[in-house]
């Protein structure tokens, strides 16, 4: 096999990376690093570079759309990303200091968790109105939040916990074309998010991953923003992360362009593809799928923490 | 539901839709101008030297990173004036990390130009944390 050959190959495996990257607010490195390494024992310096392209193919084109569609929320984003780069800048330079292999095990048993804790809050969200003031969690269902709004109108089911959210006016809406509806949400925990973020910038940092797996978590279950908006957010949040390190690895040369090119042009095509599924899609098919996405990672993880 | 729905919408107003479509519109710029540019220094590449694009031995050394490519700015610029494929690939590989950065500083200049002053801050500080780990990076790689 030749160039030719192996850039065929690369850019149909990261269509599909694409396509799962921009739905879900992953980078889609957990696609294609490991197709990378273990199919075509690809040097894993460049595999990392190669990841870190990708990141930023997805996080591009999957924003690109679902910005100018709102269902990205560019104010949260903006904040949070204050937390997601200094975290970053954290764990770059902490790198060499802690065991890697413990660091990998643990994200592996953290990840668990977050996805059985995800799957777990899932029934609620689309349950009474009783079990939404219960859970203090704006659904994936419209038209409940709605009810709950009108009976108790100005107060939102997370008021009190929720000022700073309203000093940086974070809440807002999205229309959800599954649903056919207009979903507005508040957001709850911005402080505690804010936490989640610097520590999902800082693995990122410290283990050279994409942090969408600890992203979209950390908005989903703390600060209860919708599942599609999770991910759209995390989509945009990722490519500044991956920015901050990507010069480092093009300046180490860590950035092969015969094998990074393909990929980048296969996740080009494919996140444009998966943004446009984005809307569509059911609220509880993409946790879902995320879950799923999640529980690979995970074993991933474990896997390098043994290995 | 839809009048309460709305109503309450407009109490918590998502960011000014001009703000989201220039972002938008830089983000797939940047996508546009990275894929053309990714895909004719593909081009250039393999018509200027097919031998090596079917090559066995060359597909191995790029896999065990052992093959020379532009790696600093001023290789890539040199590389694209001698028409080199691989430059014109490593370039767009560049414009598409800037591009969220890009789409950073047009969220930034957005803000500042609504006088929301706070979000102004806070896009500013995150852009001089990036560039800062630029900087950083640079020095140590």
């Amino acid at each position: 096999m030749g160039i030719a050959e192996l850039s065929l190959v690369l850019f149909g495996v990261s269509v599909l990376a694409g396509v799962l990257g921009s739905l879900l607010g992953l980078g889609g490195g957990f696609v294609i690093v490991p197709v990378l390494t273990l199919v075509f024992h690809l040097d894993i310096r460049l595999a990392i570079g190669t990841s870190i392209v990708a990141v930023a193919a997805t996080s591009s084109a999957g924003a690109a759309r679902n910005v100018s569609e709102s269902i990205t929320n560019l104010r949260v984003a903006t904040f949070l990303a204050l937390a997601t780069t200094i975290g970053a800048v954290t764990g770059a330079l902490l790198s060499g200091i802690f065991n890697t292999r413990l660091l990998f095990g643990l994200f592996g048993l953290v990840l668990g968790v977050s996805g059985l804790q995800m799957l777990r809050n899932a029934p609620g969200r689309h349950g009474s109105v009783g079990g939404l003031a219960k859970t203090a969690a704006p659904p994936d269902n419209a038209p409940v939040f709605a009810m709950a709004k009108v009976d108790s109108p100005g107060r939102a089911p997370t008021a009190g916990k929720a000022h700073l959210a309203d000093k940086l006016a974070l809440h807002s809406a999205y229309y959800d074309e599954a649903e056919g509806v207009e979903i507005p949400y508040v957001v709850a925990h911005t402080g505690l998010g804010m936490g989640l973020m610097y520590l999902a910038g800082t693995v990122s940092g410290l283990l050279g991953i994409g942090s969408g797996v600890l992203k979209v978590p950390a908005m989903d279950l703390a600060m209860h923003i919708p599942m599609k908006v999770s991910t759209a957010t995390s989509n945009l949040l990722i490519g500044l992360t991956a920015a901050a390190s990507a010069v480092v690895y093009f300046a180490r040369g860590d950035i092969d362009p015969l094998i990074a090119g393909p990929v980048a042009v296969g996740v080009l095509l494919g996140a444009t593809q998966g943004s446009k599924l984005l809307a569509g899609i059911r609220a509880d098919r993409l946790r879902t799928l995320f879950v799923t996405a999640l529980v690979v990672v995970a074993a991933q993880m474990l896997w390098k923490a043994i290995s | 539901m839809s009048s309460e729905t709305f109503a309450y919408g407009a109490l918590v107003p998502p960011s000014p839709h001009g703000v989201r479509a220039a972002v938008g519109r830089v983000l797939h710029i940047g996508v546009l101008v990275s894929a053309a540019l990714l895909i004719s220094g593909y081009l250039v590449g393999l018509f200027s030297d097919p031998a090596a694009y079917g090559s066995h031995a060359v597909e191995q050394a790029h896999l065990q990173a052992k093959a020379a490519f532009p790696h600093s700015f001023a290789a890539v610029w040199d590389g694209i004036g001698h028409g080199s494929g691989e430059a014109i690939i490593v370039a767009g590989v560049l414009v598409l990390i800037l591009t969220p950065v890009a789409g950073l500083v047009t969220s930034t200049i957005a803000f500042a130009r609504r006088r929301d002053w706070l979000f102004g801050a806070i896009a500013t500080t995150v852009l001089a944390i990036i560039l800062g780990s630029f900087v950083i990076g640079w020095l140590t790689a």
